[in-house]
């Protein structure tokens, strides 16, 4: 005998007497469009989830790396630095080479010694009046911008107070 | 048209635009991961905003999928 539901063509009683796990792995090619597009969909969101937490994960490690960048730091003698026109010194850590300069105008400036193209260290060209990379011949000017060659970004900088004949480096600025 | 070819032709188009969303936040993060190596920390916290927004805009595509899905279980 048949039920009511047979004997009105009900179309959708199949598919609610039709388990959940059945539906996720269907025989005919439309069924099967609808769950691979869908799991895409899901699969695709879990990766933006993660590429969202990546992103958060950079900011997170500058703020660690960039915890140690107030301290203060001896670098030398300004005498050292009229003499020399130069001075190399480590800042904020010891992994992180930098350089002051006394400018022509006797400004006195610091920078990260990493060049921005590819790390290698600047030093400081008197002729040029900037800073020159001899690995590729970038050249950066006394404001920290590049002016030749191939870096693209400014150095970053170092604040710097002078105390009676004394230097010390006391922050990096963000770029 | 069942409601399921309508999910199908819906997911293909939410597919779209969901993949360029996670392409855009790739190249956010390759940003960000330069910026972060160069010193350039300002660039870090927008990059990782336009993300997380892109983020809520794939989550919220992804609800509608679920409610779909409920719906479509139901027919």
């Amino acid at each position: 005998m048949n039920t009511p539901d047979e004997e009105q063509g009900c179309a959708g009683c199949q598919a609610k007497a039709t388990p959940k796990w059945r539906q996720d792995f269907p025989v005919e090619w439309e069924g099967d469009h609808y769950v691979t597009r869908r799991e895409m969909v899901k699969f695709l969101t879990l990766g933006s989830l993660l590429l969202a937490s990546a992103n958060w994960a950079t900011v997170v490690a500058s703020r660690l790396l960039h915890r140690g960048s107030h301290a203060e730091r001896f670098i030398g003698s300004a005498s050292a630095l009229e003499k020399a026109g130069s001075v190399l010194f480590r800042y904020p850590t010891d992994a992180d080479p930098c350089i002051a300069v006394r400018t022509p105008e006797g400004k006195l400036v610091a920078y990260s010694q990493v060049c921005t193209h590819l790390s290698c260290a600047v030093v400081y060209d008197k002729a040029e009046n900037g800073l020159f990379c001899p690995c590729h011949h970038g050249l950066f000017n006394l404001t920290g911008q590049p002016i030749a060659g191939p870096p693209t970004r400014p150095l970053s900088r170092v604040q710097l107070e002078q105390r009676g004949d004394q230097l010390f480096a006391v922050g990096m600025e963000a770029l | 048209m069942s409601l399921r070819r309508q999910g199908t032709t819906l997911f293909s188009a939410m597919l779209a635009f969901v993949g360029a969303a996670v392409v855009l936040q790739l190249w956010l993060l390759t940003v960000s991961v330069e910026a972060l190596l160069s010193g350039a920390y300002k660039t870090l916290i927008p990059a990782a905003a336009g993300s997380s927004t892109l983020l809520l805009i794939n989550a919220g595509l992804l609800r509608y999928v679920f409610r779909f899905d409920r719906d479509a279980h139901g027919e």
